[in-house]
Formats: structure tokens, C-alpha cells, sequence
């Protein structure tokens, strides 16, 4: 694995950061249209390269979670997940929320991007996959919000169902915005290297550090691929049937080189003295502020539970 | 498929991140026995292209699009076992880079995506593509199919565990009722809902590039095939002969079943649909009386042999229960060998002179070719 100094500015040019207004994923500027197959992976692959690229410039700013070293900041971080799931109180999760909206702050991470990251992504998914857990039907208990009858029976939204939902809408979105804090803040390698403070063993590190690596190399492949059959489409609708067949050999193909690409890797390895041992990179010194933080951590989740229990 | 963070309770988490642990140990050691040195970078292009087959959006009729999994496949390329450390890392790098699948769901996704659908994927594929050559049309199907299989295992794994979650896990609110904590729907909900999407789309998406791409490789790049497929012969002339099932096997295969009589006497009650008019609970169905067809034709053959698998007198019913699954054994057993007889019979009329001595060429060369080839 090698060693890369985490660039102090910004890196990735503005245009590949920045999605086009047209290409909203979530659908909601201009009407969704039904786009061919080729587009959404090739979509899929820059929106993956813009995604990797802006969270290494936020991993290189100068802020609070920047500076904590990355095993502590592993631990704690799912320490707090941890504790946030055995929460069981409305309140105390919104307060976890507003938590982790001051950590993003003092890290100096867009608090419009992290709001927006998490708020796009929870009421379209879980909202709409825990809508109908509010019914009686599902939920019994106190109607609330009755809608009439089915089938003779009452329906109605339960003040229950309610609750259930809402605990389980702040729980998603706390636990997304953790991991968010932790990934935008730390550096791929760093974070592989915290990976080892978990007990994952040195070898299952060396495979994730080197399929991240090639990843991006395979990623450059598809694009290629996706390029080249785009660039020799001229219907808009493509055929499902030729498309099917495009796919598969596509992805196919793509096995071929990543096979060929591993064999060249090992000989490349072994032409450099591999000899099957792995080796991580050698951690950094704690320093007094990582003591602090973790000392912090343990405290908020002490009063977190602390509160929960006596909210009931 | 993939589960986030909060729609299970920890304890789950912690239950499923404590059943994969065995499987990642073994699988590391397995696979590291069957490459050796070169498993590392084997096993990393492997995960990567695993990550990437999830982004491939594969064009359904309707003119949308789908994306697959493609457990079933790595595990068909590559084994189960390696396909097992192949998911597990690309389903990290989604988990911790790219925000899709949570970190504590982490195991839950391990078990559901990385260990049940390669290895139940993995199982059918082997059973239906057996004694068939590495280019033979049967495989990419059996491939498809087995991915098929596995992505329904999964997502029912995944529905199980959300579904026990309303039950284990709540609360209870101040008028007595339950408030759930974490998924609330039940099994009898999440079972149907999970399945029936993944048996009419994302199971058939699995199935069509899976299939695609193991046709494509049989066409394209058969030594790709080979690194999980050592053994298999390479067209279907290279096959050995077929084992015949001998006459012993299949004589001791249904003397075990005639041994297995007895357990039709622990049956209580009757089946539905097989009772007689006067076991009819009227009431039940909202009947007055027995409907007159019923009644008129539910007797109309009374000369049976042993009614109710039983003598007549029904004073033995055990040794009426035997004597009835012999004389049926019998029976079923005289017309099987008769329609054989009769269909040997008409055969040899049809095609009399010079049948047995092709039938003999053919399995000469068959046995010998083998031989040859090694």
C-alpha cells in the first residue's frame, strides 16, 4: 500500500464536483424521464468518480474530525452508532441529530451538503417504506387520524404507528449522518489503516486497500466500454434485447481484464519481493486531542443512554 | 437489498456480524490454499469487479432499468468460498465510502448477500449444470437459474430479519399498546412483499446477466472459465461415459422406502378434500345438509379391495395397513415392468436388424475416448 500526503487545497476541478442541475438524482428538477441503460451506468460511474473525489478534498480540510487519528475516530464514531441504536426515545435521537450537525460544523463540512445528504435520502426511502407501518392495520393501538373503513374494520393512522416511524426516521438519519462524518473526514488510506484497530485481519485490509485502488482502473473500463457503444448509438431507445446482450458481454469483458489485471499485479508484486507477508501502514502517535475526544465520546454516550432511561 | 443502519436492533446486528466470522476465517484459509501468494490480488480484482457488476443497469422490457447483484456470478467465476471475501469487500467499501448498506447492518448484509447467495446460488448451479461439459448450452442456464435461486435466498433471509424485529423489539405506550422500535413490519408482511419483487424483477435481472455473461465467456474467453472449472472437460465429446444407475441401487433405494411403511400409521385425522360425507362437518361451511351429488356418487364404487388401506372387517387395521402397501407395491411395480416390456416390444419391431450393434459401437467409443484425451 503506499503512502499519499493528503493535498491541503482543493483538487478536483469544480465541473466534475458539481452535478448539472438536469441531472439530479433524486428526480425532482424537470421530469424524470426513463433513460437508457448506457446512461445510467455511465451516470452511475462519474456520479461514483465525483463522489470519491470531493470526499478526498473534505478529508484534506483543516478541521476538528481532520485531525483526530483515524482508529480512534473509528471507534468512537461506531461506539456513538452503537449507543444511537439502542436508543428509544424521540428526543434524545434529535439531540444525538443536532450532534452530529455541530461535529460537521466545527469539521468544516458544507452544513447544506450534509443536511441535504441525509434528508434527500431518508424520507424517499425509509418515509416511504415505513408509511404504511403508521395504519392499524400493521400497528394497532390508538386511532389518531381515522380514514374511514375497509372490509368493516376501522382504518386509521395509530398514534403507535406514528411513533414507531418517527423513531425509526431519526434512528436512519443519525446513523447515516455518523457515517457521513466519518467518511468525509477521513482519507481512504487512513481509514484502512483505522480498519486494523477493529481486529480485521492484516490480509482482508491489503485486499480492501487494493480493490479500492482498482476499482477507479476497472471504473475507467466500463466508461470506456459505455463511451464507445454510446458513441455508436444513434436511436435514442435502444433495443432491450441488443442492450441485454451489450451487458453481458460488457460485463464479461470486464472480467476478462480484471483477471488479467490481477496476474499482471502479482507478477508485479512478486518482481518487488512479495513473498505472501502483508504489510499496513505503521499508525501515527496518539496525540492529547484524540484522548480528549475519546474521553468526550464516552461521556456523551453515557448521558445519551443516561437521558433515554429517564425519558422512559 | 441492501439493509441501512436503524432498521435493525443491535442485538441483530450483533447475532449476524457473530454468524459470519466463522465464514470469512475458512474462507480465508481455503482460498489462500487453493492459490496461494497470488490470492490477494485475485481476491481484490475480484471484489472490485463485484462492486462494479452493481452498477451495471441492465435494460428490462417497459423500457426501465435494473441493476443486479451478481453474487451468484462471482461465486460461479471465481468458487463460493472466494466469492464470499470478493461481496464481503465490496460490500465494506459501499457500507464506508458510499453510504449504501449500514455499518452495524454490515453483518446482516455479509450474511444475506455474501455467504447465502453465492452458496445457495452456488449449489443449484452445480446440481443442474453436473455431468455437462464447460461449453455446454446447459451451463449459462444453470448459472441463471441458480442466480435466480440465490437472490430469493437472500432477500428472504433479509425479509426473516426484518420481520422478527416488530416482535422482539418494542415498546409499549402509555395506552398498552406496542410501539415498534426499529423495522415495524411482520414476517407476514415483509416475506410476501421482499419475494414477490425479487421473483419478478430484481431475481430475473440476476438471472439474465449472469447467464449473459457466463455465455459470453464460453464464447469469448474460456480460460477466464477455467479458474473455477479445472476439472471440467472442455466439450461435451471429452465427457466420460455416463454412469448407469445399476439394479442394486434402485432395488436398495425402494426396499428403504418399504421400510419407511410404518410412519403412514402416525398420520392422524384425514386429509382435506378426502373426507367422506358423514366425517362432513356441515356447520363449518355453513351447510345444512350433505350436497346431494356428494352423497349420490361419494359411494357409487364399493367393490374396493382393501377399503382404507385396510381388510374389510377392520379388525387388524396394522396388518391391513402392510398387506395394503405390499399388494400396491406390487401392482405399481407389474405395470412399470409391463409398459416397459410392451414399450421394448414395439421398439424392436420398428427398428429390428441392425440396432444392437450401433448401440454397442457407441459405447465403445464413449468409454475410450477419455483415455485418449488424457
Amino acid at each position: 500500500m503506499t503512502t499519499r500526503t493528503v493535498p491541503s487545497g482543493r483538487v478536483a476541478p469544480d465541473w466534475l464536483v458539481q452535478s448539472e442541475v438536469g441531472l439530479c438524482p433524486c428526480g425532482c428538477i424537470g421530469k424524470r424521464k426513463k433513460g437508457s441503460f448506457l446512461a445510467k451506468t455511465l451516470d452511475g460511474a462519474s456520479h461514483l468518480l465525483r463522489q470519491a473525489m470531493s470526499s478526498e478534498d473534505v478529508a484534506g480540510q483543516p478541521g476538528l474530525l481532520q485531525r483526530l487519528d483515524a482508529r480512534v475516530k473509528l471507534v468512537t464514531l461506531v461506539g456513538l452508532l452503537v449507543v444511537a441504536a439502542f436508543v428509544r426515545t424521540i428526543p434524545v435521537l434529535i439531540g444525538v441529530y443536532a450532534l452530529t450537525i455541530v461535529l460537521a460544523w466545527a469539521s468544516r463540512l458544507s452544513i447544506a451538503f450534509f443536511v441535504k445528504r441525509v434528508w434527500l435520502f431518508v424520507p424517499i426511502f425509509t418515509g416511504i417504506v415505513v408509511l404504511p407501518a403508521t395504519l392499524n392495520l400493521i400497528t394497532p393501538g390508538t386511532i389518531v387520524v381515522p380514514l374511514g373503513t375497509w372490509f368493516g374494520h376501522q382504518l386509521g393512522v395509530t398514534s403507535e404507528g406514528l411513533h414507531g416511524a418517527a423513531i425509526i426516521v431519526m434512528r436512519v438519519a443519525v446513523s447515516i449522518s455518523l457515517v457521513v462524518l466519518l467518511t468525509l473526514t477521513t482519507p481512504w488510506n487512513r481509514l484502512l489503516a483505522g480498519l486494523r484497530a477493529l481486529f480485521v485481519p492484516k490480509m482482508f485490509v491489503l485486499v480492501l486497500g487494493m480493490a479500492y485502488r482498482y476499482l477507479f482502473y476497472l471504473l475507467g473500463s466500463v466508461s470506456d466500454m459505455y463511451t464507445a457503444r454510446k458513441s455508436r448509438t444513434v436511436r435514442t431507445d435502444t433495443e432491450v434485447a441488443s442492450g441485454r446482450r451489450f451487458v453481458a458481454a460488457s460485463a464479461g469483458a470486464l472480467f476478462g481484464k480484471a483477471h488479467a489485471m490481477s496476474e499482471e499485479v502479482y507478477l508485479a508484486m512478486v518482481s518487488r519481493g512479495y513473498n505472501g507477508d502483508t504489510r499496513t501502514l505503521r499508525p501515527a502517535r496518539l496525540s492529547g486531542l484524540d484522548g480528549l475526544w475519546v474521553a468526550a465520546c464516552l461521556g456523551l454516550g453515557l448521558l445519551v443512554i443516561g437521558c433515554d432511561r429517564a425519558f422512559g | 437489498m441492501h439493509i441501512p443502519d436503524g432498521y435493525l436492533s443491535p442485538q441483530t446486528c450483533a447475532v449476524m456480524y457473530g454468524a459470519t466470522v466463522p465464514f470469512w476465517v475458512v474462507a480465508g484459509r481455503r482460498v489462500r490454499k487453493v492459490v496461494k501468494n497470488r490470492y490477494v490480488p485475485l481476491l481484490a480484482l475480484g471484489a472490485a469487479y463485484c462492486f462494479l457488476v452493481m452498477m451495471f443497469n441492465v435494460p428490462i422490457p417497459d423500457g426501465t432499468t435494473a441493476h443486479a447483484v451478481g453474487g451468484v456470478l462471482v461465486a460461479v467465476l471465481l468458487g463460493p468460498w472466494a466469492a464470499v471475501i470478493a461481496v464481503s469487500t465490496a460490500l465494506l467499501i459501499q457500507a464506508f465510502f458510499f453510504g449504501d448498506g449500514g455499518v452495524l447492518a454490515y453483518g446482516a448484509n455479509c450474511v444475506n448477500m455474501a455467504i447465502v447467495m453465492p452458496f445457495v446460488g452456488y449449489a443449484v448451479y452445480r446440481a443442474l449444470a453436473r455431468g455437462t461439459s464447460l461449453t455446454s448450452a446447459r451451463r449459462p442456464l444453470a448459472a441463471g437459474f441458480g442466480a435466480y435461486v440465490g437472490i430469493n435466498a437472500a432477500a428472504l433471509c433479509a425479509a426473516v430479519e426484518f420481520g422478527l424485529q416488530p416482535d422482539l423489539f418494542y415498546k409499549t405506550s402509555a395506552s398498552g399498546a406496542k410501539v415498534p422500535l426499529y423495522a415495524p413490519f411482520h414476517l407476514s408482511q415483509t416475506v410476501p412483499t421482499m419475494l414477490l419483487a425479487h421473483l419478478l424483477v430484481a431475481g430475473v435481472v440476476d438471472l439474465v446477466l449472469t447467464a449473459g455473461v457466463v455465455a459470453y465467456l464460453q464464447r469469448a474467453n474460456l480460460p477466464v472459465l477455467r479458474i473455477n472449472h479445472d476439472a471440467v472437460p472442455e466439450t461435451d465429446a471429452d465427457l466420460p461415459a455416463p454412469r448407469k444407475i445399476g439394479l442394486r441401487g434402485a432395488l436398495i433405494g425402494m426396499v428403504g422406502t418399504l421400510l419407511l411403511v410404518p410412519l403412514g400409521l402416525l398420520a392422524s385425522g384425514t386429509a382435506f378434500g378426502e373426507d367422506g360425507p358423514r366425517d362432513l362437518d356441515l356447520e363449518k361451511y355453513g351447510l345444512r345438509a350433505v350436497p346431494a351429488g356428494l352423497s349420490k356418487y361419494s359411494d357409487w364404487w364399493s367393490h374396493s379391495l382393501l377399503p382404507g388401506y385396510d381388510f374389510k372387517d377392520g379388525d387388524h387395521p396394522s396388518v391391513g395397513y402392510y398387506a395394503s402397501a405390499l399388494v400396491g407395491t406390487i401392482l405399481i411395480a407389474a405395470v412399470v415392468i409391463g409398459s416397459f416390456k410392451l414399450a421394448h416390444a414395439l421398439r424392436r419391431r420398428d427398428d429390428a436388424p441392425d440396432a444392437p450393434d450401433a448401440l454397442d459401437e457407441d459405447r465403445g467409443a464413449a468409454v475410450e475416448q477419455p483415455a485418449a484425451a488424457r
